[in-house]
């Protein structure tokens, strides 16, 4: 078996596998077919729901794929075929020429500013902007090296020119390169090809022909800072910003007539978020949407579409699009459409229309699909093995992740990936770091002495114009250039990208830098990147300081140019006066218990213990109730395969038990919970009452969800029976008696109840919309002739399998729509039998409706289970506004909590199917397994330690410690001629996690805090308000 | 967003000296930046591990060295990503306020501890913008100097 993955794709999905990947002892190949990784999301402004900078979060991300010694990097390469069985798989790759040498081009440029030819279009700039012959896809490329454009260059298609190769000073222009096919030995494959948002066919109806028609992505480039525009909001036509923008949901998707039948799952949000930047971007422009449902598929993601409307004023209209005609003096677009709310054919005018065009498998996907030998599914996604088993493919050890299996955005997508890494490391768990190497620093690390000069270094990073808009970064970089001990300052576009990298480097060895800092976002994100760049430059990393300009500066005072200037100049003198006292620190390696915790024995939980008990660590599965399977039990069949409920859940159950390495806590509380990563101590009160003391390494969190009772709303209450939930609906379909059925000829199934609302729960919970179209079906098939109404307000029918899913039932039930200003009003009307009388307005009909109904289902969310706030507390894990747990970043970490070691998966996090569930199970198993595969663990440098002079053994550190890290020892000191025993303490730098409260107790201030001690701090201090006279006259 | 607010250039400005810590609160100010809270531009943030880390003597210092106002920000109780740092924080703090500010006759409201989680980037603008309201109407620290 080979100890090697091979990953194809290198977009967000294939960067997170890989690294996960690595961190569980895999060799990668990462394969993609462009000439940079980095994939859909580099293209992106912002990211909802959070607006973070997409190539902020992502640019590090790329950087460590691209440093890391296990990752092999074939960009511009191309899969072939593979043949062979899974742990022994051949794979040919193509290497296509770059006729650029990627070993000696150093990325400076000269050959794409010497390059004559200017007419390339870009595709990175989605063919908006232009680009050389000679060029780099983007600024922030991985890996930061050029290519020649074989279709446009003028010596390859004309045999003149040659300019670049007179230019290049590294000598990298190689004309003679030839395309070179090559084999490698893998163990598993994983495919991650994406999407593509092809726009071409949406020419007629849709209006792309016109030239202020846009589709989503080229807007997303309109909008983005370091796209053709700059970040300013204007259209094509004029080159003048837009004073109405339109934006067009479903644009050729979700429709039998379109190519696309199925829904993309993402636009609704992103629509949202495109809508938000434009708002901030121009002043002048106001945003209309015209949606059709709204399906805010994800985490908070509905919120976020009515924050863009209550708090920025974006319009929406439930409406139909007929046409988009061109006005052609003025280039405005007439769109012609029916508005859903009151029945009207409308015309609006628009100065720009973004079409929300469908997201379809990238190019190319039949043939990689028979290269690889594993089937397409209908839409062209790749076809999951089965319905609950999303991240495999057809064909053994080839697995699937990201968008390539159907649509879904960001977090499900890095949650996915961790959830391939996870099912690798399972099937290859005997090959693991076999042929992996660790990561060795070229250059030795510098001695920096306490005597020494400083010499510092700064980074002032303009972050696209996310700082460079609100602080004056030229002006900040020229007064930090006059503080003492400052040798060289710079200001660039991007300190994360990776030719920044390079050029730290180049800095510190041409100027023999001792220290050094970067001005841009938050040391919470980036930190870690510029602490490996300055150890890669032999500098130890805790000579690095990065000071925060962008979230708690420039973001923050958006109006005050001159004040965030000056805030930023503060900042940053504050934090050279720090850095001219840091020392180097030495970093060290602790032991671990390879040992999992998972806390619910749900699907979810039973799915994570699964994995990691495959993969040779003993788990222990703690489960509150006497029976494994949590929601799962309560549940009839599962949409949209109509698989019992049962059956899964006893296949599942029965691995569970079966497996040596899982240890079940049934009928079990936790009681306590103490240490940290790698060494928890855990007490399990089990079924007998007993304390079990656990020795734990890693805690996965999979507490589940339960479905919100209505007490007291439409009519549901103890004495009524006939106004049921739609979990109680699932239980009697799941029963055998089905009398209940008997006296019933119409029922009504009635959603969103209590949801999506301002006050109490105002999120969509995903899940309730599929149930209901679920339980249409399989009422129908129970007694054809009854009659099924379905009160609606959207449907929520993202992803591929859905849209059909609904379709096929529309017949089945008549759907009546609702909205919340308008609720329906339900009386009960008779008692034996039960009936009850609905009055509504129907808005597609725009009609008031009265009619009865035998039986009243309501579909409520789903809500946190019970009691999390105790176990949070046990944990230190905070919950978000909900009551679910919250995740470190909603975007790149969806699985992992702050603190290390604790992970989360399933509805604990957010309410979501049992699909979702497994393969996040699977994610966060993978993520904590990361640690278990490790022999040991390195601590930080950031630790305290005792100055035995001035330590007169009070032993108050020891009593505030809570990781017992301190303890006091005896020592005999001699004076001439009497020896007398006296106490000292002294830290334990493994056990130590360097809070610093030692240091604030002990009464005489003997304990110094490594890089947050008592002179570092002060000078911060004295340098933000005793040297702040100056710049103010500066400034 | 749209409209600027240009200040009197002249306006006397207050310097506040913050301590935050870097789990929850300056999370919560990093949040408060991604979801573009606006906030007075008079804070300056020093960031350390555990609000139990600073020590009574730094907010002294920030006091003598001419700052108008200190704000101190952790977890909050129960939350600690160390557990209990910023149960010895609050009783630190208190014995200052009470005792040290009164007997310094510093006015107490110039000192402040709060408790702002990573998840309050809300609550975090509202906390800076009313402590520097109310540092603001408190006036400068010293007058000279």
């Amino acid at each position: 078996m080979e100890g090697s993955v091979l990953v194809i794709g290198g977009g967000i999905a294939g960067i997170q596998i890989s690294l996960d990947l690595t961190e569980l002892g895999f060799k990668v190949y990462l394969v993609e077919k462009t000439p940079s990784i980095g994939g859909r999301m580099a293209q992106l402004d912002k990211t909802f729901p959070t607006l973070d900078c997409s190539l902020c979060i992502l640019a590090p991300k790329m950087v460590e794929v691209f440093r890391n010694p296990n990752i092999e990097l074939m960009t511009y390469h191309e899969v072939l075929k593979v043949t062979g069985d899974p742990g022994n798989f051949t794979a040919t790759i193509l290497k296509k020429p770059r006729y650029i040498d990627e070993e000696k081009c150093k990325g400076c440029g000269e050959c794409a500013a010497k390059c004559p030819k200017i007419m390339a279009p870009n595709p990175f700039e989605m063919n908006i902007g232009k680009r050389k012959s000679a060029y780099i896809p983007f600024p922030q490329a991985v890996p930061p090296i050029y290519l020649i454009d074989s279709e446009m260059c003028l010596y390859l298609t004309k045999g003149v020119c040659q300019v670049c190769k007179k230019a290049c000073p590294a000598d990298a222009i190689d004309f003679e390169q030839q395309p070179q096919e090559f084999d490698i030995k893998v163990g598993a494959v994983v495919v991650a090809t994406g999407f593509e948002m092809p726009a071409e066919k949406l020419s007629s109806r849709w209006g792309y022909r016109f030239k202020n028609v846009v589709s989503g992505l080229e807007y997303e480039r309109i909008l983005c800072a370091s796209g053709p525009f700059g970040g300013h909001v204007i259209r094509l036509s004029d080159e003048k910003e837009p004073e109405v923008i339109a934006f067009i949901q479903c644009a050729g998707s979700r429709d039998l007539h379109e190519d696309v039948p199925f829904c993309s799952s993402v636009c609704c949000t992103y629509t949202a978020k495109q809508a938000i930047i434009t708002q901030e971007h121009s002043e002048n422009s106001s945003c209309y949407v015209f949606r059709h449902d709204i399906r805010a598929y994800g985490k908070n993601f509905y919120e976020f579409t009515q924050r863009a409307q209550e708090e920025y004023g974006v319009i929406y209209f439930q409406s139909k699009i007929s046409t988009i005609e061109e006005d052609p003096e003025t280039n405005d677009l007439i769109i012609r459409y029916e508005d859903l709310k009151s029945g009207e054919f409308k015309v609006f005018r628009a100065n720009l229309v973004v079409l929300q065009s469908p997201l379809v498998p990238s190019k190319g996907v039949k043939e990689l699909g028979a290269a690889l030998n594993i089937d397409l599914d209908r839409y062209n996604f790749f076809q999951e093995k089965s319905y609950f088993e999303k991240l495999s493919s057809s064909r053994d050890g080839v697995y699937l992740c990201g968008f390539c299996q159907g649509p879904m955005d960001i977090p499900e997508t890095v949650a996915d990936a961790s959830g391939v890494a996870a099912q690798i490391a399972d099937q290859l768990s005997s090959v693991k770091y076999t042929q992996v190497k660790e990561k060795v620093f070229e250059i030795a690390e510098k001695q920096v002495k306490l005597t020494d000069e400083p010499r510092i270094g700064v980074m002032v990073c303009h972050c696209g114009i996310n700082i460079g808009n609100y602080v004056d970064v030229p002006k900040v970089a020229e007064y930090v250039k006059t503080l003492p001990n400052v040798v060289v300052c710079e200001a660039n576009l991007y300190s994360c990208s990776s030719d920044s990298q390079i050029r730290i480097k180049e800095l510190i060895a041409e100027h023999d830098l001792n220290r050094f800092i970067v001005a841009s976002c938050t040391p919470r994100t980036h930190e870690s990147l510029f602490q490996e760049t300055c150890q890669e430059a032999g500098l130890n990393k805790y000579l690095f300081e990065l000071v925060n300009i962008r979230d708690q500066c420039s973001w923050v005072h958006m109006t005050e140019k001159e004040a965030a200037t000056e805030k930023a100049i503060d900042l940053i003198r504050m934090h050279v006066s720090k850095s001219r006292l840091l020392q180097p620190q030495m970093e060290h390696k602790i032991d671990i218990t390879h040992t999992a915790l998972v806390i619910g024995g749900g699907i979810s939980g039973m799915s994570a213990a699964l994995n990691t008990a495959n993969q040779g660590f003993k788990t222990y599965l703690v489960e509150k109730e006497k029976e494994l399977g949590g929601n799962l039990k309560y549940l009839n069949v599962l949409y949209p395969v109509h698989k019992n409920a049962s059956e899964l859940l006893n296949e599942t159950k029965d691995k569970v038990e079966k497996n040596n390495n899982i240890q079940l806590f049934l009928n079990a509380k936790i009681e306590s919970i103490k240490g940290y990563v790698g060494n928890y101590d855990v007490s399990i009160l089990d079924s007998d009452n007993k304390v079990q003391e656990l020795k734990i390494g890693t805690i996965i969190v999979a507490t589940g969800g339960q479905e919100h009772k209505p007490d007291g709303l439409f009519e549901y209450n103890e004495k009524n029976t006939n106004v049921i939930t739609q979990m109680e609906l699932e239980q009697r379909l799941n029963g055998k008696d089905k009398s209940w059925l008997d006296g019933v000829k119409r029922v009504t199934i009635m959603l969103c109840v209590n949801a999506r609302q301002k006050k109490g729960i105002t999120y969509c919970s995903n899940i309730c919309c599929a149930t209901s179209i679920k339980n249409v079906k399989i009422l129908k098939e129970l007694k054809p002739d009854l009659e099924i109404v379905v009160l609606y307000r959207d449907l929520q029918m993202a992803k591929k399998e859905f849209e059909d899913y609904y379709r096929e039932r529309r017949k089945d039930a008549i759907f009546l729509r609702y909205d919340l200003e308008r609720l329906p009003e339900i009386k009960k009307k008779g008692n034996k039998p039960e009936k009850y009388g609905i009055k509504m307005f129907d808005t597609n009909l725009q009609d008031n409706m009265e009619f009865e109904t035998d039986l009243l289902v309501l579909a409520t969310p789903m809500v946190p289970a019970d009691n999390l706030k105790e176990l949070a507390m046990m944990l230190k894990v905070p919950l978000d506004k909900n009551g679910f747990f919250l995740e470190a970043h909603v975007k790149l970490r969806p699985l992992d909590f702050a603190t290390d070691g604790i992970f989360l998966c399933g509805c604990a996090q957010w309410p979501k199917n049992i699909q979702d569930s497994i393969a996040q199970a699977n994610g966060a198993a993978g993520r904590a397994s990361r640690f278990l595969s490790a022999d040991k663990i390195t601590t930080s440098g950031l630790v305290a330690a005792v100055i035995p002079e001035k330590c007169i053994g009070c032993g108050k550190c020891v009593d505030v410690c809570p990781y017992n890290a301190i303890s006091l020892t005896e020592e005999i000191m001699e004076f001439e001629d009497i020896s007398m025993t006296i106490k000292k303490s002294s830290i334990n730098s493994a056990l130590c996690k360097g809070c610093g409260t030692c240091a604030a107790t002990c009464p005489v201030g003997a304990i110094s805090v490594k890089h947050y001690d008592f002179n570092q701090i002060n000078t911060m201090i004295d340098s933000y308000l005793l040297e702040k006279i100056e710049t103010r006259e500066d400034a | 967003m749209s409209k600027s607010k240009k200040k009197a250039s002249k306006e006397w400005e207050p310097n506040i000296v913050t301590f935050c810590c870097n789990w929850c609160s300056y999370a919560g100010a990093d949040l408060a930046g991604v979801s573009r809270f606006q906030y007075p531009p008079n804070i300056r943030i020093i960031r350390v591990m555990c609000s139990g880390r600073v020590d009574p003597t730094f907010l002294l210092k920030a006091l003598k060295d001419g700052a108008d106002g200190v704000l101190l920000s952790g977890c909050h109780i129960g939350d600690c990503h160390y557990i209990s740092g910023n149960e010895y924080t609050d009783e630190r703090f208190k014995k200052l306020h009470k005792i040290i500010i009164k007997q310094l006759g510093i006015d107490e409201k110039r000192v402040r501890l709060e408790w702002v989680s990573a998840s309050e980037g809300k609550r975090w603008s509202e906390v800076v913008t009313e402590f520097t309201n109310q540092i603001k109407k408190l006036g400068p620290f010293k007058k000279s100097n």
